[in-house]
């Protein structure tokens, strides 16, 4: 099978041939005999590579994985490699609506700003709690609150939209607008 | 006065096991709780019976005092322990144990009340002779603001009605004042149910170092020595280790000299550590934790003592069976905390059901573990999975010995604490003993190398091949895992 691995922006296919955990790899003509032992789990393996092991773990993110090796985490973009030249790389341009997301799950306890309020990048739009430590939900952003979506006392899912800041055309958020393509 | 027969045990996790192991050690029937998430945990395959609590909330489980309370009597139980967090520092459920008859594995009452109250414990260790830190009563918003100001800033907020790291916030200028105490307050509020906060002097780059005491109810008060805890994020403890490295013996003395004098001023009872801040030669009180903690098992690897059996010995009524003479410390200890926590995502809690689990073992090697395969790490508890606590003749033997443990030990299902503590290990400052509660602030994970990247690139690719040429059936519980086993091989 060939596999498109990107790391770090970097594209690279690698030949993967064989079973049962051990494998033969080709990347860029140089063929890396290993195997690929199951630890613990769904997510833990032993990787035995050039007479030594290296534990690893290796998790689905985005589109590819999340690879775990020491104190290193990399994210590795996957898909086969396919003759179709890719279409994802249209642009999809600046938004003008900024969502602020909630960063895990937790209960709401608080929201400092109500609908229509004008806020700056770090204005807290929510106070949210999780394992007893609450942390502050920045607007990430300046303009308006154009719709606040929740109430304290709610539970929110990790990634839920608390509220959507309409931007002026001039706003500059904390983050670059948004480039479309592989998603680490 | 003899030993209960029977010991309930309010808490969940590595505590609640370790709890476990102590009554086995002294033929006590241990007794656990539940919450229905927790149903599969091993405190409740090792106790000798576990009951189910009605909810998954605390307020429903193991913060839910008149049914532990009323539970404990039902199975017959004489004594209560309540680990660390929850209810272990309540002054009002040791009052509600001590009323149903029940011996509260803690100190009593009253000295929690005393300890609880950060105030009263500062004005205790001042009236005894121990420097404490500038800082003030219990503040109200009004007057914060002036307050702060004759602390100087930077300063730190602090719960008055508890610890364990809830509530602190590190406030740099007057302009983040506001923000920070109505933060604390709210963490106040929902931690210990009060949410009074006061404002204390906070140093550059102190080092934590904290002592261990034991004290009986006949008066007798010994100290077991120091612990350096100043690996910390967020106030939370990430590594502790005794002794304390680089600490000259003058200055030991006088820590755990102080100590024992606070313990007594305060009349303390059971098992307690007095808490210090040291900053070059000068040191400081900070807190007194009126419970067993996490980081007791590198004392007793050093000492030889089971903290949690004299626990149990003390509030049975026994006088402490060692003289302060009788002590002697042999050895270095370390103590990795492993918790479900993003060191990746700027150490969010990592929720999600565990899948697989392989812990370290091997000479040197203790590991305090709570975790098990069909775990969910919810949002209601603490992120804390287990402990790795490795011990050697030297500091550097207890670190490598840790490097080897933390390599062998894998979880799946949840990120954890594991990264970060092996480039904690191999930080020069760290080799030398030289760090203070900044250090832990220099955690970034370091762009991989080309040669990480490069396995990564194989692992995931291999891994990959894997995902998409393995078939899988539904591991529902209908199959059996020999036939579903033979159902995927024919499937190949």
């Amino acid at each position: 099978m060939r596999v498109e691995a990107t790391v770090s922006g970097h594209r690279r296919i690698v030949e993967v041939r064989g079973t049962a955990d051990e494998y033969i790899i080709r990347v860029g003509g140089e063929a890396v005999p290993f195997r690929l032992r199951p630890d613990a789990g769904s997510e833990c393996f032993r990787l035995e590579v050039g007479g030594q092991t290296i534990p690893v773990r290796i998790c689905a993110a985005g589109g590819g994985a999340s690879v775990i090796i020491g104190t290193a985490r990399v994210a590795v973009g996957l898909r086969r490699a396919l003759p179709i030249p890719s279409r994802r790389n249209a642009g999809l341009g600046a938004s003008a609506r900024r969502e602020v997301r909630a960063p895990i799950p937790g209960l709401v306890v608080a929201v400092p700003v109500a609908q229509g309020a004008t806020v700056a990048p770090h204005t807290p739009v929510a106070i949210i709690e999780a394992m007893k430590m609450q942390m502050e939900v920045p607007a990430a952003a300046a303009g308006r609150i154009e719709d606040l979506r929740v109430r304290p006392g709610q539970e929110v899912a990790g990634g839920a939209v608390l509220a959507v800041i309409a931007c002026p055309p001039d706003a500059t958020g904390m983050d670059a607008p948004a480039v479309a393509g592989q998603g680490a | 006065m003899a030993l209960p027969r029977r010991l309930l045990i309010a808490n969940r996790g590595e505590i609640a096991v370790r709890v476990i192991r102590a009554c086995r050690d002294l033929d006590i029937s241990p007794i656990a709780v539940y919450a229905p998430v927790d149903a599969g945990a091993p405190h409740v395959r090792l106790a000798d019976e576990a009951l189910l609590l009605p909810g998954d909330v605390p307020a429903e489980s193991y913060l839910n005092g008149p049914l532990l309370v009323e539970l404990a009597r039902r199975t017959g139980a004489a004594a209560l322990h309540p680990g660390y967090g929850f209810l272990a520092e309540n002054p009002a459920f040791a009052a509600l144990c001590e009323e149903a008859g029940l011996a509260f594995v803690g100190p009593p009452a009253d000295v929690l009340r005393r300890c609880g109250d950060k105030a009263a414990a500062r004005a205790a260790a001042d009236a005894s002779g121990v420097p404490i830190l500038r800082g003030t009563p219990p503040v109200d918003d009004d007057v914060a603001g002036r307050e702060a100001r004759a602390v100087g800033f930077p300063l730190l907020i602090k719960a008055a009605g508890g610890g364990g790291g809830k509530g602190i916030h590190l406030v740099r200028g007057p302009s983040d004042l506001a923000s920070a105490l109505r933060l604390a307050r709210g963490e106040a509020q929902a931690a210990f149910g009060d949410p009074r906060v006061y404002l204390e002097r906070w140093l550059e780059q102190p080092r934590h170092v904290e002592v261990q005491i034991l004290a009986d109810h006949q008066g007798g008060v010994i100290h077991l020595g120091e612990r350096a805890c100043s690996v910390q994020r967020r106030h939370q403890k990430l590594i502790e280790e005794a002794p304390a490295p680089g600490l000259p013996a003058a200055l030991r003395e006088a820590l755990v000299t102080a100590a024992v004098r606070v313990a007594r001023t305060l009349g303390y009872r059971n098992a307690g550590t007095i808490e210090f801040l040291v900053d070059g030669e000068e040191f400081f009180f900070i807190e007194v934790n009126a419970r067993i903690q996490v980081e007791h098992p590198v004392t007793e690897l050093v000492t030889g003592v089971d903290l949690i059996a004299a626990q149990v010995l003390i509030a049975s009524g026994a006088p402490l069976p060692w003289r302060q003479a009788d002590l002697r410390w042999t050895g270095c200890a370390l103590e990795c905390r492993i918790s479900a926590e993003d060191p990746h995502a700027g150490f969010l809690p990592s929720l999600g059901r565990i899948d697989g689990v392989t812990e370290p073992a091997g000479p040197g090697v203790r590991v305090d573990s709570g975790a098990w395969p069909g775990q969910v790490v919810s949002r209601h508890y603490d992120p804390l999975l287990s402990k790795v606590i490795t011990t050697g003749p030297s500091r550097e033997a207890a670190i490598d010995r840790m490097r080897r443990a933390l390599r062998e030990y894998a979880i799946s299902g949840v990120s954890t604490t594991i990264p970060f503590h092996l480039w904690a290990l191999d930080q020069p400052a760290f080799a030398r003993g030289l760090y203070d509660v900044r250090f832990a602030d220099g955690w970034e994970p370091e762009p991989p190398t080309p040669e990480v990247e490069r396995l990564a690139t194989l692992a995931a690719a291999a891994w990959f091949h894997r995902r998409l040429t393995t078939p899988t059936l539904p591991a529902d519980g209908a199959v059996g895992r020999w036939i579903g086993a033979g159902r995927e091989e024919s499937l190949r």
